[in-house]
């Protein structure tokens, strides 16, 4: 599908952006096709300004903007429900500040994480986050999405780590919140406020993040158990053992095969830190399970599967005392499944999933005080099961009045009663 | 006001309540019209409320009679957050101090917000786990004001400062509805107002329950007191020991005004000729914390330290933390009056601050005490002064004012973990444009809680409150607080 019968006439509006922005910003909008839906026009800016110009003129003809990147993401929240515009950051990839022994760096939204990673690892450092489907994520949309992978619990989150931001809101400001120091509590933290909200209330241009030492040394280890509760209490083990330990999952029997390992319940556990910690967490994890090298790509192989956006994957948040109860419901609606322990996780990948699976999924993880959040789904499902909860909907609206207040941007995507 | 008299106020508010838990004779309101700061205003009413209804019920009464509401947990705030200045109902959640639950499978406590820090950490402690935000005042405040202020403590450095340990909130809005923000288990998808609640020093609800992270207590840990001829050697200590890609998890700063204070009182151990020291920790398990105490003691050295001494004894560390912990108390037996300031600097340009800030201090014509988070660049001056001398407060408050410019031109910021409050409300247009200034304000104005709610605080401006300078310090340290 692209223009409906009943969509409205956007000339006008078509014509304004063209006017406003530099013709040679302009790109092929087929090319910007989420899921049925392809954009009127596409713009690709290298300038904030030409952000903060280009939300200002679809908000003035309300014309609906998509924010993207590296378009690893699109299947979060629930389907989009117009698509005039698609805004591609890719062109916001500098390094604005980068001070090594502060600890900080401030980079734009559009830059690959690859491409962080690359330069501060060039001074001993990196940003500690592993979201799925691999580094390709852009650093807006690492913020946007606030998706991690194993080493959440153990390493703080993108969450954790944003020190401050700098927004685009549709009204065409540009707005900054936080700072680039490590410690500030100067003014509400908006920066929170957008990790996370898929570009609820804003397009996000530039963040500062607070970055850490590489680990000297890693080492994947794996432990093959004979039933998933078992691996849940080696796991459980390796956790209060309080070792140099980077993740602990746990792998029901088929996502351990994928990765190479023997078709068992399976804990993987990743050590980092100096040699000689990871040494010693070698030694004290031997003292209560028989542990072989694990294949090292099994983390890489399960981001991609966590990032697929062609499947059906859920994200279902279980404190850990129930993660392997959660694991087994998951395994037993057809999933492969593996969980995180410390991050109170577990991620199931199916090829589809009825809706009705899904819903009795939701309603165990939150027996359990968790929760359930569609991360990818065919738009059919998605219409029929919501992505999950945007936090208090009324308060989510009341902000959105604020900083959206024609709904322009990702139009859909947080479901509100009584809107269109 | 609006509707009804003070005596209609004080009568529901009893009734919602019981007479017992009112406050509004002239005599009882008066403990309750500061904190540990500044400006004085009387409230109306103080309410001490036990459930998480009864604060409803509180903001609702305030609504209907168009009143402000204050929240206010043990009042240990250092910028002036719960200070009524337009008066209304004064919420105090110290009966609400429950622990409520304290689960060491899931790593949880689920905590009333009237419970002191401290009682949380013992509660913990017995399970082998802590709860990390350690403000130094941890004896006495309240997590609620923890929460309110997004407070932090010396263990910041590695563990983050209190929003990084919050995993939900319940919490009363300005509307008086009562909302569950966040999820047991962390990082919960979807939009975070939990986030946004944390940090907002009582200006978008009220916390009355909330969910919190433990933490496993660390195998091994070592304290380390190193010593130096001058504070820029051991500001540089601090920015070499993470050059060499190790974070301890404190890194405390102590200058040489602040050991001679503190060393004659509590016998640290410090070197009363010492130019600085740092305090510094660092935890893990025992193999990698023998190699990162070596790192950090080849840092200092190469920075120029004189000595480093290392502690693994339980009782030697707590005696070299001892020292840290009771040096502002120190310094109010020093010096009539002090005024402490919170100002945050990237790291590496804590050498450069430090010393504008002795400058400003000297040419002041006052003494300047230093005790703070350097690993973290939180400074926290301290200046000390004698409130009959003529003008004294006067000066101190520009000396203070001077020495915040310095830290937002070093690419720093007004406030690094005590809050801004009434204090540097009108400090905000220097780091933010009026553009940022407008979208907080748009929060606020979502929350419904602009002029009601714990008003004058945080954003410049506002109805019926003052410029926002502080006219009177009156440094009131809380009992038993040390620091
Ligand atoms: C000696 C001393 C040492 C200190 N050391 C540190 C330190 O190391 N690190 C640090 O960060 N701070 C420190 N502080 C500052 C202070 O202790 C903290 O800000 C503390 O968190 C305040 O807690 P409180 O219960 O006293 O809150 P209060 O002072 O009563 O209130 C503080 C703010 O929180 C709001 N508030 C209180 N309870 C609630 C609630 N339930 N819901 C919503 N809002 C609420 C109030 O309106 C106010 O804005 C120190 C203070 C003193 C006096």
């Amino acid at each position: 599908m692209t223009a409906g019968p009943d969509r409205p006439d956007a000339t006008a509006g078509l014509a304004a952006l063209r006017r406003t922005l530099p013709a040679d910003t302009e790109r092929a909008a087929h090319a910007y096709a989420i899921e049925d839906l392809e954009p009127r026009i596409a713009f690709a800016p290298d300038d904030r300004a030409e952000v903060a110009v280009l939300l200002r003129t679809a908000a003035e003809h309300a014309l609906t903007v998509v924010p993207q990147a590296s378009r690893t993401a699109l299947a979060l929240g629930a389907p989009l429900e117009a698509y005039d515009v698609a805004l591609d950051l890719r062109g916001l990839h500098r390094t604005m500040e980068y001070v090594p022994d502060d600890l900080t760096v401030t980079v734009e939204a559009g830059k690959p994480l690859r491409d962080l990673q690359q330069e501060l690892a060039e001074h001993g450092q990196y940003l500690s986050v592993d979201p799925p489907p691999d580094d390709q994520v852009s650093v807006g949309g690492l913020l946007a999405t606030a998706r991690g992978g194993a080493w959440r619990g153990h390493l703080p989150s993108a969450r954790d780590l944003v020190l401050g931001i700098e927004v685009a809101q549709p009204s065409g400001a540009l707005v900054k919140s936080g700072g680039r120091v490590v410690k500030n509590v100067t003014g509400y933290d908006l920066h929170r406020l957008h990790t996370g909200a898929l570009g609820a209330f804003g397009v996000i241009l530039d963040a500062t993040f607070k970055v850490a030492p590489l680990p000297v040394a890693t080492r994947t280890l794996a432990a093959a158990a004979t039933s998933i509760s078992e691996a849940a209490s080696v796991a459980r083990r390796a956790w209060d053992a309080s070792l140099s330990t980077r993740a602990i999952t746990i792998l029901a029997p088929e996502p351990a095969g994928h990765v190479g390992l023997p078709s068992a319940p399976t804990v993987l556990v990743e050590l980092a830190g100096s040699e000689a910690a990871v040494d010693r967490s070698t030694r004290d994890l031997a003292a209560f399970a028989s542990w072989s090298d694990g294949p090292a790509q099994g983390w890489a192989y399960l981001r991609r599967l966590h990032g697929d956006q062609a499947g059906t994957v859920l994200r279902i948040g279980a404190p850990p005392s129930s993660i392997a109860t959660m694991l087994e419901a998951a395994r037993a609606a057809g999933a492969l499944a593996w969980g995180h322990l410390a991050a109170g996780c577990v991620i199931a990948y199916a090829d589809g999933m009825e809706a009705h699976a899904i819903t009795a999924l939701r309603q165990a993880a939150e027996r359990a005080r968790g929760y359930l959040q569609v991360e990818a789904a065919p738009v059919p499902i998605r219409r029929q099961v919501a992505p999950g909860g945007p936090g208090d909907p009324a308060l989510v609206a009341a902000l959105r009045d604020q900083f959206d207040p024609s709904r322009i941007l990702n139009r859909g995507r947080w479901p509100e009663e009584g809107r269109p | 006001m609006a509707t009804g008299s003070p005596g209609t106020l004080v009568r529901d508010l009893q009734g919602a309540l019981g007479a017992a838990h009112v406050l509004h004779l002239p005599e009882d309101l008066i403990v309750y019209e500061y904190d540990a700061t500044i400006e004085r205003a009387l409230p109306d009413v103080v309410v001490f409320p036990a459930t998480t209804a009864e604060v409803a019920a509180c903001v609702r009464i305030a609504l209907d009679h168009d009143v402000p509401v204050v929240p206010r947990g043990s009042g240990t705030g250092l910028s002036g957050g719960a200070v009524p200045v337009r008066g209304g109902v004064l919420v105090v959640l110290t009966r609400m101090n429950r622990i409520l639950e304290v689960d060491a499978t899931d790593r949880v406590a689920v905590v009333q917000p009237g419970v002191i820090n401290l009682a949380l950490q013992e509660a913990a402690a017995p399970l082998g786990l802590t709860y990390a935000p350690d403000p130094s005042s941890q004896r006495v405040c309240t997590i609620g004001g923890n929460i309110a202020n997004n407070s932090g403590g010396p263990h910041t450095l590695a563990h983050g400062s209190t929003v990084n340990h919050v995993l939900a909130l319940e919490v009363v809005l300005p509307d008086a509805r009562v909302v569950r923000l966040g999820s047991r288990v962390p990082d919960a998808p979807g939009v975070d107002l939990r986030g946004l609640l944390v940090g907002s020093e009582g200006t978008l609800g009220i916390v009355t329950e909330a969910t919190l992270r433990l933490v496993r207590q660390q195998p091994a840990v070592r304290t380390l007191l190193a010593i130096f001829e001058s504070v820029e050697d051991a500001s540089n200590a601090v920015s070499e020991t993470i050059r060499r890609g190790v974070i301890p998890v404190a890194m405390e700063m102590l200058d040489q005004e602040i050991i001679r204070i503190v060393e004659p009182r509590i016998r640290a151990g410090y070197p009363m000729d010492a130019g600085a020291a740092l305090l510094i920790e660092v935890e893990g398990v025992a193999e990698g914390v023998a190699l990162d105490a070596a790192v950090v003691e080849a840092a200092c050295h190469a920075a120029g330290a004189r000595e480093v001494r290392s502690a693994e004894e339980a009782s030697e560390r707590e005696r070299l933390w001892e020292g840290r912990k009771a040096a502002i108390g120190a310094i109010g037996a020093a010096a009539p009056a002090f005024y402490l300031l919170d100002g945050v600097v990237p790291r590496t340009k804590l050498p450069e601050v430090m010393a504008q800030v002795m400058e400003l201090s000297r040419a002041a014509g006052f003494r300047c005490a230093n005790v703070f988070h350097a690993g973290d660049g939180n400074l926290h001056p301290n200046i000390m002064f004698d409130p009959a001398e003529p003008r004294a407060t006067e000066r101190v408050l520009e000396l203070g004012e001077a020495i915040m410019r310095v830290c937002v031109d070093a690419g720093g910021a007004i406030t690094g973990e005590h809050g801004v409050g009434l204090e540097k409300r009108s400090y905000m247009e220097w780091v933010f444009t009026p553009a940022d200034l407008a979208a907080q304000h748009a929060v606020r104005d979502a929350f419904g809680s602009t002029d009601r709610f714990n008003p004058c605080k945080v954003l410049p401006g506002g109805h019926g409150c003052a410029s926002g300078h502080m006219k009177e310090i009156s440094p009131h340290l809380v009992e038993g607080a040390y620091v």
